[in-house]
């Protein structure tokens, strides 16, 4: 998988690219420290876009920075979900959990 | 100096050819042992195990082809690997092949090029290391496999206690399809003590062990909760707040909850995280699905938890199919999945008894012998149309006990508690722990809940029970959890108490509500209206006369007494 990190005033947006999963675990954790530690980051976005799969460790990896950013009081929102992504996020309810963005 | 300092055997017979090789190795950094036959060399070989052999072919009392041989069969004996190199002059060229053919690695022809030998060794130096690292690395993979193997024996040993050991129910069937040594969805079926039957699927993220550990405390409660006749959100509920104490914030489950009530002919679906739950007529028509409505268990906190479910009444023989995603995910070999309609099909084409059997038939087809990507389960329950005099019957197993002394228990419940509070389940508790109370938990839960629940919905709440009566258990339901949330003020007591009558123990069971009452008399009046059990509408208390010595009505309706003999 393809992260791509954009910053922007007060927020980050980490764009995701390929396949989600479980092997996207390092990657994934190293994109989002940076966002973390800036202290002018309050809200980082992660566009799953060009996602193409996503399965339940993914949605896993979602929560544990979810819970790490809400601790710093940043806040966390997925943006441009389709397709088979949406499907998944939607079966889990994550709209309930995560702001959503077109 | 080289990275690895290797012990050597030089086997030579002639002095100075071992001296020659001696002062070459040793400048490499090696340590060196010398032979003067093979026999020798077999000697030093078996007291020092060096990690490589020179060899001369040439020697007294046993040359360098037979010794090659005799190690090379030591250490295949040993599954060990030295590497042996043969030292012989070009000539000689039939004991090169032979000693290769005895297993040999390699050879230098006499007289030895210094350069040549040197390069040599340094290869074979390499080569030792690589093999030392290869046996280490193997040595650790067979650790962690045995490792795995014993984790993998527990984790489906737990899971095989958690489903089996339990009442298999006529009603309800499953299949499970791991997608490794054991599935890490968790199956489960059981009654409430009134006999409505609870099911439940939970798939949690990962498979194994880790998957099985979050499977303990979910079928913990599953059983648990039910046996006490909790209703499925409360389960649900508990089994959230229980996952969050100890799970990791990226773990979760994925859980559906479901209640068929034979005798209402109502079907509750709780489902967070999980595909659809199927209901289904007998031409395979589909009635209805509940979609997930929630988040899986384990992420949200309490305060944030929402125990909505839906409820549909039903009016004939349907089933119920809940699946894990691993069915609906199942790829086959050029990645075509199972669709819902192929499902549907299948149910339409069979019958009943050999539902699971063909679906089954069906997903090892499509799988085709590949192993499921996965963890596949489905349950598949069957909702029938009977109607029963008694839901269930007490344990027959248990001799009943008479009870000396007497026990009393009163209690009383405000508007504000009545909300949220499971009023009847914790009650049944406190009576189960009475060992002569005990065996007659199904009927004492059915005496307390419909008399609780009469003096709730009709009492406090002024339910109209004709709802009942014409078939809409569901809008019933609806209009009770309207009133429910606008109850300001009212009270139920309860009391309870065992006492012995002419040596004959029995329950009194009295609830009152603070309600305006109705008019008994008519019920008294005509036995036969309290007899019917064949009509929603007052079979709840007609149940509970049957089980009971005797049901009267005190006050202005809003008090009643049931006397159960033990």
């Amino acid at each position: 998988m393809q992260i791509s990190t954009r910053n922007t005033d007060h927020q980050a947006t980490l764009t995701l690219q390929g396949r989600f999963d479980f092997h996207t675990h390092r990657d994934f954790r190293t994109a989002y420290e940076q966002p973390l530690d800036d202290s002018k980051i309050k809200e980082i976005v992660i566009d799953l876009g060009g996602v193409e799969y996503l399965d339940s460790s993914a949605l896993g990896m979602l929560l544990l920075l979810r819970e790490r950013a809400e601790s710093l009081g940043k806040t966390v929102s997925l943006a441009k979900m389709q397709g088979t992504v949406k499907q998944v996020l939607d079966v889990a309810n994550f709209d309930k959990i995560f702001p959503m963005k077109a | 100096m080289p990275l690895h300092a290797l012990k050597i055997l030089i086997v030579d017979d002639t002095p100075a050819n071992a001296r020659l090789v001696e002062t070459v190795v040793s400048r490499m950094g090696h340590a060196t042992l010398i032979a003067e036959n093979g026999q020798q060399a077999l000697d030093l070989f078996e007291a020092h195990e060096p990690d490589l052999v020179l060899m001369d072919v040439m020697m007294p009392i046993m040359d360098g082809i037979a010794a090659t041989k005799a190690l090379r069969q030591r250490l295949q004996a040993a599954q060990r690997w030295v590497p042996i190199l043969l030292l012989s002059a070009l000539d000689d060229i039939t004991d090169i092949v032979r000693g290769l053919e005895a297993g040999a690695d390699d050879y230098v022809v006499k007289p030895v090029n210094i350069q040549l030998l040197k390069a040599k060794v340094q290869n074979f130096t390499h080569q030792i290391e690589m093999q030392e690292q290869i046996l280490q690395h193997t040595a650790e993979l067979e650790k962690w496999r045995e490792q795995a193997q014993a984790q993998t024996e527990l984790g489906s040993h737990i899971m095989d206690r958690l489903v089996s050991d339990r009442d298999t129910h006529a009603m309800v069937g499953q299949l499970n399809i791991p997608a490794e040594d054991f599935s890490g969805d968790l199956v489960c079926s059981a009654h409430t003590p009134d006999g409505i039957l609870h099911l439940l699927l939970a798939d949690a993220t990962g498979h194994g062990l880790p998957a099985a550990l979050t499977a303990i405390p979910i079928a913990h409660a599953f059983y648990r909760m039910t046996g006490k006749g909790f209703p499925i959100t409360s389960i649900a509920k508990e089994m959230n707040q229980k996952l969050r104490q100890f799970l990791p914030p990226d773990r979760f489950v994925a859980v559906t909850l479901a209640a068929i009530n034979v005798e209402d002919q109502t079907i509750e679906v709780w489902n967070g995280g999980n595909p659809s739950a199927l209901l289904i007529d007998e031409s395979g028509k589909l009635l209805k699905e509940w979609g997930s409505t929630h988040p899986p268990l384990g992420i949200l906190p309490e305060a944030n938890f929402s125990e909505h479910f839906e409820v549909v009444g039903y009016q004939d023989n349907c089933h119920l199919l809940i699946c894990s995603d691993g069915l609906w995910e199942a790829e086959d070999q050029s990645g075509r999945r199972i669709d819902r309609d192929r499902v549907l099909q299948l149910l339409a084409a069979t019958s009943k008894d050999t539902h699971l059997a063909a679906l089954q038939a069906m997903i090892g087809h499509h799988l085709a012998g590949k192993p499921a990507q996965d963890d596949i389960s489905c349950l598949l329950a069957w909702a029938p149309v009977e109607q029963r005099d008694l839901p269930r019957v007490d344990d027959q197993g248990t001799p009943h006990l008479q009870h000396s002394g007497e026990w009393n228990f009163a209690v009383c419940y405000w508007a504000e508690d009545l909300k949220y509070l499971d009023v009847v389940p914790p009650l049944l508790d406190l009576m189960c722990q009475i060992h002569a109370l005990k065996p007659h938990k199904g009927s004492m839960f059915i005496i307390l809940s419909e008399l609780f629940n009469n003096a709730l919905d009709h009492g406090l709440l002024g339910l109209d029970s004709s709802l009942k009566l014409s078939g809409d258990f569901v809008q019933y339901l609806q209009h009770r959890e309207e009133r429910l949330g606008q109850l300001n003020n009212g009270r139920i007591s309860i009391t309870l108490r065992l006492h012995n009558i002419d040596g004959q123990s029995v329950l009194d069971v009295t609830v009152a509500d603070s309600g305006p009452g109705f008019d008994y008399s008519r019920y008294l009046d005509n036995e036969e209206l309290l007899h019917q059990t064949d009509r929603p509408h007052g079979r709840g208390i007609g149940l509970v006369r049957k089980l009971c010595d005797h049901l009267r009505y005190a006050g202005n309706g809003n008090q009643v007494s049931a006397r159960f003999l033990l």
